[in-house]
């Protein structure tokens, strides 16, 4: 019972002792008084202001090799490279293009169809032929119904459907952006579209080809897949050097 | 007797080891909760002097009585009114009175030994 008796007592005033140290550490802030004279504090003020002089010099010389570093870096061979790999991707067509061009649309023309026929697909032959011309009168950057055509888009028909790179084109109209190097090109390009003969083959298939005018900021999309590259590989220079 | 001392001073040195501080907000609560403690663990000195000890009584006492002067001092503060000063005042009162019981135990305890 004794024993008993004493844990508790124990225990709390442990508590007490906490509790007492605690308080103590928070209040007692270290309190120093300042006896310094006129003459102490002009010397302790003359090597703060040392102090700061250096600490001043310090920055400086770091920020100078901060500025040589980045004047280094601009000129270097991995900034080259990282401008080079972004004008490859640009023109392997990840990224999202702006620049004048003209928007052409492809619509069923309901006057031609023969009434209580099935509506018809754009042929993936019509297709090519129509971006060849394209490309042949200068477009630099096509996408397809908000599909980019790169060098490796299939077109082509699946299970009765026309297929862009995997996305079918039953939704009329179908809109072909297209965007060449100036606001020239692309009126030369508008001509030469309006006057066009594949205009005519579309016709054949009941199909109207508009050709809007053209405008001077026309954004495309990036290409949304991976491109695979299967059958690449890089050329072992080593080799060569020795032979 | 020695061990609630042993206590104390292990309390003290735990505290002063971990560095544990307290916003200043707050201090003044645990001021006032360190008051109530002492005086309950004086009480209890006193009773166990007495011989009228009970572990209950004092273990609920020391909570209760932290806890009251606590919400004391939190209600003052809230209302603007020094309330703290209630708790202090009593428990202060409380204290001298309690170490002077103790004192004269203790002293009577003294001269009947020397009488021995």
């Amino acid at each position: 019972m004794k024993h008993r008796k004493n844990t508790g007592f124990v225990l709390i005033a442990a508590v007490i002792g906490l509790m007492i140290a605690i308080q103590f550490q928070t209040v007692s802030e270290p309190v120093e008084r300042d006896t310094r004279d006129t003459w102490e504090l002009r010397e302790d003020l003359m090597e703060e202001t040392e102090l700061q002089t250096k600490l001043i010099q310090e920055i400086r010389s770091v920020e100078e090799k901060l500025a040589e570093y980045k004047t280094v870096r601009a000129q270097s061979k991995e900034q080259v490279l990282k401008g080079t790999l972004e004008e490859l991707k640009q023109e392997a067509g990840l990224t999202e293009v702006t620049g004048a061009g003209l928007v052409l649309s492809i619509e069923p023309d309901f006057d031609l169809m023969p009434l209580g026929n099935p509506a018809v697909s754009v042929s993936p032959e019509l297709l090519k032929r129509l971006i060849n011309e394209l490309n042949m009168y200068g477009a630099q950057h096509i996408s397809v119904d908000g599909q980019r055509v790169i060098n490796t888009t299939v077109i082509r028909i699946i299970n009765r459907d026309t297929k862009i790179d995997g996305h079918s084109l039953n939704r009329y109209p179908i809109n072909i952006k297209v965007i060449v190097d100036t606001v020239d090109t692309a009126e030369k390009l508008y001509n030469r579209m309006s006057v066009s003969s594949v205009a005519d083959d579309f016709f054949i298939d009941s199909l109207r080809v508009n050709v809007n005018k053209p405008e001077p900021e026309i954004t495309i999309p990036s290409y949304q897949d991976t491109i695979r590259i299967r059958y690449m590989e890089p050329v072992n220079t080593e080799k060569g050097d020795n032979g | 007797m020695w061990l609630p001392l042993m206590g104390l001073i292990i309390g003290v040195i735990i505290g002063l080891l971990t560095d544990i501080r307290i916003p200043d907000e707050y201090s003044n609560y645990l001021s006032i909760a360190i008051l109530a403690a002492l005086d309950t663990l004086f009480g209890g000195i006193r009773a166990q002097l007495q011989n009228i000890y009970d572990e209950k009584v004092f273990v609920s006492g020391f909570f209760f009585n932290i806890l009251l002067a606590a919400s004391l001092a939190f209600l003052g503060v809230h209302l603007g009114v020094d309330l703290y000063l209630a708790a202090v005042f009593a428990f202060g009162v409380r204290l001298f009175q309690n170490i002077a019981v103790i004192r004269r135990i203790l002293l009577t305890k003294w001269t009947t030994n020397e009488e021995k």
